[in-house]
């Protein structure tokens, strides 16, 4: 069986050359027009990061409209979308438009933010690197994974889901290569409700549902 | 005297040491070079103090230059630092030959090391000229700007942005901070060295030395703030606010700040502090030299509360610091304060001193949110803030400007 190669990344964000939204028009036209990075980075890079941790805003659309467009509703329905949960940006970028559209027709003025707070349209460059460290052993990878870096946690969980094969974590997929063997540790990594844990958190989730229990 | 990158692991695990070192190991030998203003005093020189040893204890050849220049010049890039930030300056063509003249001056000097350098990293609007004397440059150029230029005074930047533009990329601490710019343009936030003189664990004596030094009553609440002596970090509204709190609660105020070698403004802002405090035995101005730091520790570890109440600010490393040792930060609404100090987590922000006023008085007749808060900022400081993340984004950034492809990811 193939060792599990532990990759490192780290994140360096840049301005993506839209202008800033200052109201939630513009916010809309925006959205419609950015990369898939831009989406991608506001929706799924958010948890790599120095930004205050909080849950209740896991995307900057929803953190933006509550905090500064002072709009409750539309940071509600914004913050709980799950990017995840779709197959591509595309279908991620469908739904929010769809979300702000529906709010734009039910105010009866467009919200807007003061000058200072305007959304601004990020994305990430994502370099990569090889760790040098190699796990043989699914005993090993709960241990292992208690060691690594935020920026391992997160390339071989979250970024992984959006490499082929699209929607696996790269713990999972090793695993797979076991055969059935390790199906019952796969199940409980699909299980873990990911998306609202820092990385932090997730690191030790992961690990609690990778640990393989000694037999007696 | 610099910390070894090893003893970082107790404080951010050992991981992220390796994290450097392997960043570091790709980069071995790059040549990188940095250049300010000034080699102490301002956040700038604090930054580029620990980060050239460090980036040089990963294996990057990093040295750190400072140019050279007369009063005259620093009149003038203080104004053009006022400037950037939104006041309206006069500024006329003398004023820029004389900027461009010093930095040809200094280009003259520095030439063969620029020239042959990799990465050549200007910090802040002073040196920015060297690039146009630099005209057999072979690595990439990155200016890095250190101050909110999100509203700059127009005329000023008009000039500025033609120095600025043949750049190969820029930094802000901010996105918000950004003009546009014709090349890419990153983000990487700064940070503090959680083991300087500035940070480190002081014992108690050390603290009730300090205490005594500036008679400092350990019986009443201390509010502090840090930081040179600006019209921007408005020195004045705090003291308008520690007046509307000190009607009711019998409470102790020190502002503390040293000048720095190119703000010639400092020093008559000191005065008028120093005006306003007058008569006022339980204000306590202090100007301190450049090497306080470690009386500047101590004061921000006996205060209950850190106030920076500015009013335009860059990012603002002595919220960071404040925070660090564990105290809530009343923060001005502006900068890179928003990006630390969240409301009812780890601070207030506020807009007035009135505003100053009212969460200074809350969290003195809620005792136990200075600890709680303050707690909250330490681990928020300790996870996103500390120079092993900055460090990390620098060598990154290294990396991308390398590669100056639009990808999304970079295998190195």
């Amino acid at each position: 069986m193939k060792t599990f190669e532990v990759k490192d990344c780290a994140l360096l964000m840049r301005m993506s050359g839209l202008p800033p939204a200052m109201n939630l028009r513009e916010l809309r036209d925006r959205v419609a027009a950015c990369g898939e990075n831009v989406l991608y980075h506001h929706f799924c890079e958010t948890t790599l990061r120095p930004t205050f941790d909080d849950p209740d805003y896991r995307n900057d659309f929803a953190a933006w409209a509550r905090l500064h467009m002072r709009d409750r509703v539309l940071a509600e329905r914004l913050g709980i979308i799950n990017p995840y949960a779709f197959d591509t940006i595309e279908q991620l970028r469908a739904v929010v438009l769809d979300i702000i559209d529906d709010r734009l027709g039910e105010v009866t003025m467009v919200p807007w933010v003061r000058s200072g707070n305007e959304f601004q349209f990020m994305e990430a460059i994502t370099v990569i690197f090889d760790t040098g460290e190699r796990i043989r052993n699914p005993r090993e990878l709960a241990p292992a994974i208690l060691k690594m870096t935020d920026g391992s946690i997160y390339y071989h969980f979250m970024e992984a889901l959006r490499r082929p094969p699209l929607g696996k974590d790269d713990f999972s997929f090793w695993l797979s290569g076991f055969g059935d063997e390790y199906g019952q540790l796969i199940r409980r990594v699909e299980a873990i409700d990911f998306y609202f844990y820092g990385l932090v958190d997730l690191r030790r989730e992961l690990a609690l549902a990778l640990t393989i229990e000694e037999e007696a | 005297m610099i910390t070894p990158l090893a003893q970082y692991e107790a404080i951010v695990g050992a991981s992220t040491v390796a994290q450097l070192r392997r960043l570091g190991k790709k980069l071995s030998g790059l040549k990188v070079v940095h250049v300010n203003s000034t080699r102490e005093g301002g956040g700038v020189a604090e930054i580029l103090e620990w980060m050239v040893p460090h980036m040089r204890d990963v294996g990057v050849n990093a040295s750190w230059e400072v140019i050279h220049g007369d009063p005259m010049f620093f009149d003038i890039t203080k104004s053009i630092h006022n400037g950037l930030q939104g006041k309206s300056v006069d500024f006329s063509p003398k004023d820029w030959r004389i900027y461009q003249d010093v930095n040809e001056m200094n280009a003259v000097r520095l030439r063969p090391l620029l020239e042959d350098a990799d990465i050549v990293v200007i910090h802040d609007p002073q040196p920015a000229g060297l690039l146009n004397f630099c005209p057999n440059r072979k690595g990439r150029w990155i200016w890095r700007g250190h101050i909110d230029i999100s509203s700059p005074f127009r005329p000023l930047w008009k000039v500025l942005r033609t120095f600025l533009e043949k750049y190969d990329a820029s930094v802000f601490s901010m996105a918000e901070f950004a003009q546009p710019l014709p090349h890419p343009q990153f983000v990487v936030p700064p940070s503090i060295d959680p083991l300087s003189e500035k940070n480190r664990d002081l014992d108690p004596a050390a603290l009730s030395g300090v205490r005594s030094q500036f008679g400092l009553d350990p019986d009443r609440p201390l509010i502090v703030q840090i930081s040179r002596f600006d019209r921007f970090k408005d020195p004045i509204g705090v003291i308008k606010a520690y007046r509307l709190v000190r009607k009711v609660i019998p409470v102790q105020l020190v502002l503390a700040g040293g000048g720095a070698a190119d703000d010639p403004e400092g020093k008559a802002v000191l005065e008028d502090v120093l005006e306003a405090a007058a008569g006022d035995l339980d204000i306590h101005v202090l100007l301190l030299p450049m090497d306080a730091h470690k009386t500047i520790n101590a004061l921000q570890r006996l205060a209950d509360i850190i106030l920076q109440k500015s009013t335009r600010e860059g990012f603002g490393l002595t919220v960071t610091e404040g925070m660090w040792k564990g105290k809530p930060v009343i923060g001005g609404d502006v900068g890179g304060i928003r990006l630390q100090v969240v409301n009812y987590q780890t601070g207030f922000l506020v807009n007035t001193p009135e505003g100053a006023a009212h969460r200074i008085r809350f969290l003195l007749h809620h005792r136990e949110r200075i600890s709680e808060m303050g707690e909250v900022a330490k681990e928020f400081v300790r996870g996103n803030f500390l120079l092993t993340r900055h460090l990390r984004e620098c060598l990154t950034l290294f990396f991308a400007t390398r590669n100056m492809k639009k990808e999304r990811t970079l295998h190195v």
